[in-house]
């Protein structure tokens, strides 16, 4: 948890 | 020519965090997950986190970024809001 402000990650 | 069915998101619109989904603050901003889809995603400044959790008490997504950002990061926070309504992560109301 290691410039984007969101990033989304598969769980 | 094909038409895209998914809504944009609209700025000027009021927004509010889903009640789907958790907030958990971590050192470089919060992670977000929506409790139905199990979309985790990651909010990686802390003036992001504020504007998502301030959002229900403004009139519009600008205005909730005006209150936490400089006028030059503006396009850049509606570009992440917009992400965030891509993975319903907001609700409109």
């Amino acid at each position: 948890v290691q410039e984007l402000l969101v990033e989304e990650v598969s769980i | 020519m094909s038409v895209s069915a998914t809504s944009a998101f609209d700025a000027s619109a009021p927004w509010q965090l889903s009640e789907q989904v958790s907030l958990r603050d971590e050192a470089f901003g919060a992670l977000a997950y929506h409790h139905v889809n199990r979309r985790l995603v990651f909010l990686k400044s802390p003036e992001l986190v504020a504007i998502v959790r301030g959002l229900s008490s403004f009139s519009s997504a600008h205005e909730a970024i005006d209150a936490h950002v400089d006028s030059s990061q503006h396009q850049r926070y509606v570009s992440a809001l917009s992400s965030l309504f891509n993975s319903e992560l907001l609700s409109g109301r």
